[in-house]
């Protein structure tokens, strides 16, 4: 079909890469799959495309094959193609190996049931026999190390499959002495591992089994990963089971000292792989001791690299005082310190040290809970070369600042010169900050505070000069409102006794409410409001400055004439939580005051009117009322919130009936309605006779006519998924949104429901679609309602899927044509497309049995709205789709000897894999005996 | 102990990036979802990732000031493990997510978790952490070395060969190496010995050995009685050694004077075959007894092909000798509309008076633009950069007899046009940061003497060896002015 160039591969594999979903919406998985496989085999196709084309099937092989019979298929093509290649194809065949591990891992297909799956196996286990290239030679080197990691990654999924081969890799990997040797050993020690885990998972005395698995050399054993996965894995506990040995195992003990030996000839990483799994191997066997670890300690520990460090760390946490003294446990941990402010390591090296500082597995701890504690061997002292400087980035910093903390929390209290220095550095960031200094420093500054706080809130002088520096802070730079707010917030979340924030509330509402008049600019008392509206929330704080201040300003400032809604509601907002506020009757007279001002000088009539009505709910209610009306929240009637929704002002707990909420899981679906028979609109137009050659030309001038266009009208039942909350058992003014997946419709307008309720008949929703390429989509739909209480909801609906067929509409012609201009124009139809006319037409052919069924009958129940003609006697039916904008597929069905052939003409060959699925998924549902 | 997936994001400050490459791993994905069950959280397409990857970076939306899902306080940003949170249907939290920012570029990862989610297990107890951070580090170096800045067309061409090399490396998400330039070649014939897996090739040809000690000094000076100066020193030895054989045997020593203080901290390359325990005891964050070992510090090891970073060391040299190897004086006073600058830097006796070049940049900024300079040096020259507010002091080669030098006059600035500014560097906080480089000479003493390079190997090799001092974060603060309280370097 297509003979697509490496160019127009590499577009689409990119697109692909970067999308896949979206990719696929506007072709099949199916189809895609089979051109990827086509260009595979075609020989003309470069070596380098190829390479290229096989991605997909590294990256997403469950999306080309969604299901183990197609991962089979596929695996089955790739190695016939695999088979075919010359030797020196050699990436291609290394890109193959994984490609088709890959299907097969993921597509459930290792096992013995699966031909390919034995075949391929037994592909690389050959591949890796050819130890040192004797017999192939040195171009089979690559292929030799990737079926190597082709089988390591088998192991590791399907643990034990190797559990009978370990003799024979024991072997491989001792001979082989090119770079190589670094693989095999991987592969050898994965599989003694998951050998010696399976014995540990079997009761009873297991020498005898050690003894033969090692010295195994049978096939694979297929059985032994009929073991789920996760029982490979250390439990949550950390527990290991152990293989009950009674006698030494020497030979095991060799096997372990040698690849200990030779470990240093594997790379850093591989080299760290290694000692994972023989420390699990030693933790495992109770025969061999961790002290067969000794002789690396030293030269593990001393290096530079970060993964043999952390293997180490390893090694403590598996044996701890087995394998090390407290000397060494003492040296280790200086040694993570030491590392942690190297000069000469990355920042995130250094910050993942500290972790493990925060993490370490002491011989003897204090207490086991897994969460951060500071070990008992660091002590001040050994943490100064961790103090935080202003030259630190902002991580390394925060992470020093509350390891630092933690360090001095713990030390003798009557010595804070150490936290006098953390205390001088959070004021060295405030200096910078109050420079003008980066927005990034402006939120390390802040979160060192919070950091700082949350452990040493209870130090009054700490406290209290912060109280000093921040409101210092903000009288210059009053944009950090929504920084200090946050503060405020989170340090009463997280530290309920702290006095702290209400502290730094009077203070800074001192501050404002000291402000002259002269010098407030509007942009700043927008902040200066948001604070204030913060304060009118603590029951703790007097609010009379407050109200001072906002009539001040009222009366002498341009705010009433310029302020605009925005700073009305703030001014508003303020009043709001002062009508809750527990003092309301000693600030009775000022709040009515200023109520009273803006109702009457506000140039705003949304304010104004506002502040009528909380003049009226001040003046008219008992307090009991008032906070009755006012208070929301869970416990409160929802009904009443509804009613207060347009009262409610900018405010982060009042907000609630302003914004729209998120609901959790799904609430809403949309399910196809599939009775309808006409669920299109068809635009009728006269006519007059035509004789017989216009009606072609007829047919196809009828698109060019103004306001000509078709469109595709899907019918949906609008319901409940399932059992909802209670809450959403009423819904109104649902409107639906939709969102293309792809660029090949117009946009979906939205859908307006007036009301669902749980127990009623579903409402009828009808998804006007505009193709302007007819392929299958999907659209992501959402919703926004109302509840019953007034609360807005917006709501995620499972994905509506539109199928191929979903789009057919019968031919566009006037509704009194008579049968036979109906027949003339398809044959018309079908010849143009049969010459190629226009370019992009094809023509298919069609196969399937009926069995016993007859073919009216299928006919009748499948394409009956389609069909353009039917000559009984012949059994010779003509079927028509067409797919708007306009688009054709024309079907000619008849009843051959053993089958039934459907003739296919297109005038768009890019549809054809889809009447192809489509027409297999209607023959399929056909019963054949 | 692998990798779910990678990604390289290019992203200009401002713009909201595009991800260059990425490399999914569905094997392990496969192993994620068998592992964590209901918790299991899939890989979301490239461009869903972007945006929780900037926000948790801090990267998003730079023009507003306040956005809470990025600048909370009570967020935690201290661990080298992201956490993307994604938004909307798919919801979900991604973890632990490893990044390294790198001039325009963002290389991350999300490695596989082997232990149930809840509760979060420790990132030290996650074996893939530290072979992720590995992976990075080493696509760091093979994109472009470490802080440097990429062209686009040098990335691209890089970028196009990662394919390949992934599938030599690590072709299902368990890398066993990292990246190297030109890591296809196929290697020669097998000998009888086991060749190491660090080294693809042998080394044919003449044999030459070069052994570079470099040592770099960093300082702090007050110029007050109620703050001590501080200063440090750090060392490496980068080896390159072309010599025949399959695992050749050198051995390199570094000594010490015989007062010298021990060297601390010693990290070694991995290629090190043995080494005493007794080489790593000192350590620089604890007191240590005066008994410590101060060498001989023998180092052996087999070569591999590349230059390689042998060890490296921090010392106190700063014990014998109280002072650092220049002492500079800077006092700066606000006088009238100017500033009045006095300045004097004294080179150590026992620091050899031979620079490759030294300079002292005085930047005095948040004053507007420089207007009037009438300023004298008692040796070298004076540049003046109006544009960033900065004086710089060329020293030249050589400091004069005395070892003493001057800088003295002042500075007037026209406040109309403003200048550079500086947040740290307000009022009278100033500093003066020198540049230097002293060949031949190390402050803590140690030294690899020519003759001590033993290489075991049929072939006489040519040996270099070199020492050179270099000057980084040496800073001297306005005496009159206040430093920041953690200006750096410990000083309790």
């Amino acid at each position: 079909m297509t003979t697509g160039n490496a160019s127009s591969w590499s577009r689409r594999i990119s697109a692909f890469s970067s999308s896949p979903s979206q990719f696929l919406s506007s072709t099949t998985a199916d189809s895609f799959l089979t051109e990827l496989l086509d260009e595979l085999r075609d020989d003309r196709t470069s070596e380098n495309t190829k390479v290229l084309l096989l991605t997909p099937f590294l990256e997403y092989p469950t999306l080309l094959c969604p299901s183990p019979a197609v991962g089979e298929e596929t695996a089955v093509e790739l190695l016939a193609i695999f088979s075919q290649l010359p030797h020196k194809s050699l990436q291609l065949k290394c890109q193959l190996m994984v490609a088709i591990t890959s299907i097969l891992v993921c597509t459930s297909c290792v096992s013995s049931e699966v031909e390919v799956a034995v075949s391929f196996l037994d592909l690389l286990y050959h591949t890796i026999q050819d130890t040192n290239d004797h017999k192939n030679g040195p171009q089979f080197y690559y292929l030799r190390s990737t079926a190597c990691d082709c089988l390591r990654e088998i192991e590791t999924c399907h643990p034990g499959l190797l559990s009978q081969r370990l003799e024979a890799l024991y072997l491989l990997k001792q001979q082989e002495t090119t770079p190589l040797h670094q693989t095999y050993t991987l592969l050898y020690i994965l599989g003694l591992k998951n050998t010696i885990r399976l014995l540990s998972l079997q009761k009873g005395g297991a020498d005898g089994e050690l003894k033969k698995a090692l010295a195994g050399n049978e096939g694979f054993a297929w059985k032994a990963i009929e073991t789920p996965l996760f029982l490979f894995l250390p439990s949550a506990t950390g527990q290991i089971s152990v293989v009950q040995t009674s006698t030494d195992n020497k030979e095991l003990k060799s096997i372990v000292s040698l690849l200990l030996e030779e470990s240093y000839l594997l790379t850093p990483l591989s080299q760290a792989a290694l000692l994972r799994e023989l420390i699990e191997v030693v933790a495992m066997v109770q025969a061999l001791s961790p002290a067969i670890f000794k002789s690396q300690l030293v030269r593990l520990i001393g290096t530079v690299e970060i993964t043999l460090l952390h293997a180490t760390l390893l090694m403590k946490s598996t044996f701890t005082d087995s394998l090390f003294t407290t000397e060494d446990e003492n040296f280790f941990i200086k040694r993570l310190v030491s590392m942690a402010q190297h000069p000469l390591l990355s920042i995130q090296q250094k910050l993942f040290y500290m972790d493990c500082i925060l993490h370490f597995p002491e011989n003897r701890p204090i207490s086991s809970n897994g969460e951060e504690s500071l070990p008992v061997l660091v002590t001040p002292c050994l943490a100064a070369s961790l103090l935080p400087t202003v030259f630190n980035d902002s991580r390394t910093m925060l992470c020093r600042l509350s390891l630092l903390s933690l360090v001095y929390l713990e030390a003798d209290e009557n010595d804070d010169k150490g936290v006098g220095y953390l205390f001088g550095h959070v004021l060295a960031l405030h200096k910078i900050v109050d420079n003008h200094g980066t927005r990034e420093m402006v939120v390390t500054y802040f979160k060192s505070v919070f950091t700082f706080l949350t452990y040493f809130y209870h130090n009054d002088k700490f406290t209290n000069d912060l109280t000093k520096s921040i409101t210092q802070l903000y009288s210059r730079h009053c944009y950090l409102a929504p920084n200090i707010i946050n503060l405020i917030d989170r340090i009463q979340e997280c530290l309920e006794d702290s006095k702290w924030p209400i502290e730094l509330l009077q203070a800074l509402q001192s501050l404002i409410v000291e402000l002259p008049t002269a010098q407030l600019s509007i942009q700043n008392l927008g902040w200066h409001l948001k604070v204030l509206g913060r304060v009118s929330q603590e029951s703790q704080v007097s609010q009379g400055k407050t109200l001072w201040f906002l009539l001040n300003v009222l009366i002498n400032s341009t705010l009433c004439k310029t302020g605009g809604w925005k700073m009305g509601s703030a001014v508003l907002l303020v009043c709001r939580n002062l009508l809750q506020h527990p003092s309301l009757d000693r600030v009775f007279n000022e709040l009515a005051d200023v109520l009273q001002h803006i109702m009457q000088h506000y140039d705003d009539v949304d304010i104004q009117d506002r502040a009528r009505f909380y003049y009226t709910l001040l003046t008219n209610l008992s307090r009991e009322k008032l906070s009755g009306v006012l208070a929301k929240g869970p416990d409160v009637n929802r009904a009443k919130v509804q009613s207060l929704s347009s009262l409610v002002a900018e405010s982060e707990g009042l907000s609630s009936c302003l914004t729209i909420h998120e609901t959790t899981d799904t609430v809403l679906k949309l399910t196809k309605i599939i009775n309808t028979k006409f669920h299109r609109v068809l635009q009728q137009y006269d006519t007059g006779n035509h004789n017989d050659e216009d009606v072609l030309a007829f047919y196809w001038k009828q698109f060019s006519s103004p306001g000509f266009s078709y469109k595709v009208i899907l019918e949906y039942h609008l319901t409940h998924t399932g059992d909802v909350d209670i809450v959403f058992n009423k819904l109104f003014s649902i409107c639906l949104h939709f969102d293309l997946t792809d660029s090949n419709y117009e946009q979906v307008s939205n859908i307006s429901v007036p009301c669902l309720f749980k127990n009623r008949k579903p409402p009828v929703v009808q998804v006007m679609l505009q193709p302007q390429q007819p392929f299958p989509t999907t659209l992501r739909a959402r919703a926004l309602f109302t509840t019953e209480d007034g609360l807005s909801w917006h709501t995620q609906l499972e994905d509506v899927p539109v199928s191929f067929s979903d789009i057919f509409l019968p031919l566009p012609v006037p509704v009194d044509w008579s049968q036979e201009k109906k027949e003339q124009l398809f044959d018309l139809l079908w010849m143009s497309m049969s010459n190629e006319e226009p370019d992009q037409s094809a023509t298919s052919l069609f196969c399937f049995e009926i069995g016993d069924q007859q073919l009216p009958g299928i006919i009748e129940s499948k394409f009956s709205p389609y069909l353009i003609s039917q000559q009984s006697d012949k059994e010779l039916y003509k079927v028509v789709f067409f797919l708007p904008p306009q688009f054709h597929v024309l079907l000619t069905i008849t009843n051959a000897e053993d089958a039934v052939q459907v003739r296919i003409a297109t005038d768009n060959w890019e549809l054809l894999p889809f009447i192809n699925t489509y027409l297999k998924s209607v023959t399929h549902e056909i019963p054949t005996s | 102990m692998s990798v779910r997936a990678l990604w390289i994001v290019s992203h200009e400050r401002g713009d909201r990036g595009t991800v260059c490459f990425s490399r999914r791993f569905p094997t392990v994905e496969c192993r994620a979802r068998a592992l964590s069950g209901p918790q299991y959280v899939p890989v979301p397409d490239d461009h869903v990732v972007l945006q929780p990857l900037l926000t948790e970076l801090g990267l998003t939306d730079p023009e507003r000031p306040f956005v809470l899902s990025r600048d909370d306080c009570a967020r935690p940003q201290r661990s080298p493990a992201l956490e993307l949170h994604f938004e909307g249907r798919d919801g979900g939290v991604l973890w632990p997510v490893l990044a390294v920012v790198q001039g325009g570029l963002i290389l991350a990862c999300l490695v596989l978790v082997e232990t149930p989610l809840e509760p979060r297990p420790p990132l030290p107890s996650l074996a893939s952490v530290s072979q992720g951070l590995s992976l990075l580090a080493g696509l760091q170096s093979f994109l472009g070395g470490a802080g440097g800045k990429q062209e686009g067309e040098v990335l691209a061409s890089k970028l196009a060969l990662l394919p390949s090399i992934l599938l030599q490396i690590c072709p299902f998400g368990s890398p066993i190496d990292t990246p190297q330039v030109g890591a296809m070649a196929v290697p020669g014939p097998a000998s009888s010995q086991k060749q190491p897996a660090w080294k693809p090739a042998l080394h044919r040809g003449r044999a030459l050995v070069s052994v570079a000690l470099s040592e770099t000094v960093r300082s702090m000076q007050y110029g007050r009685l109620s703050r001590q100066d501080v200063w440090d020193v750090f060392g490496t030895v980068t080896c390159k050694c072309e010599v025949e054989g399959v695992l050749p045997s050198v051995m390199v020593t570094l000594t010490l004077p015989p007062n010298g203080s021990p060297l601390q901290d010693i990290l070694v390359h991995p290629c090190v075959t043995s080494l005493d325990s007794s080489i790593l005891t000192a350590s620089s964050v604890d007191d240590g007894d005066g008994s410590s070992f101060s060498g001989p510090y023998k180092f052996p090891f087999s070569p591999p092909l590349e230059p390689f970073r042998l060890c490296s060391y921090t010392s106190q040299a700063c014990r014998p000798v109280p002072v650092p190897p220049i002492l500079g004086s800077y006092q700066l006073k606000e006088e009238e509309n100017q500033l009045r600058l006095t300045v004097a830097l004294k080179l150590h006796e026992s620091v050899r008076n031979s620079f490759e070049y030294c300079e002292a940049h005085l930047p005095l900024v948040n004053r507007g633009q420089m207007n009037n300079v009438d300023v004298k040096v008692s040796s070298g020259q004076l540049e003046v950069c109006r544009e960033k507010s900065l004086l710089v002091w060329l020293l030249g080669q050589k400091f004069p007899k005395s070892r003493e030098v001057t800088l003295g006059g002042t500075v007037s600035f026209s406040e109309l046009s403003s200048g550079p500014s500086d947040p740290l560097c307000t009022g009278l906080t100033a500093y003066i940061k020198l540049y230097f480089r002293i060949p031949d000479m190390t402050l803590s003493g140690s030294c690899v003497d020519q003759h001590s390079v033993q290489v075991y190997s049929s072939a006489k090799p040519r040996i270099t060896t070199s020492r050179e001092l270099m000057s980084s974060e040496y800073y001297i603060w306005n005496s009159n002015g206040e430093a920041p309280v953690s200006s750096g370097l410990m000083a309790l």
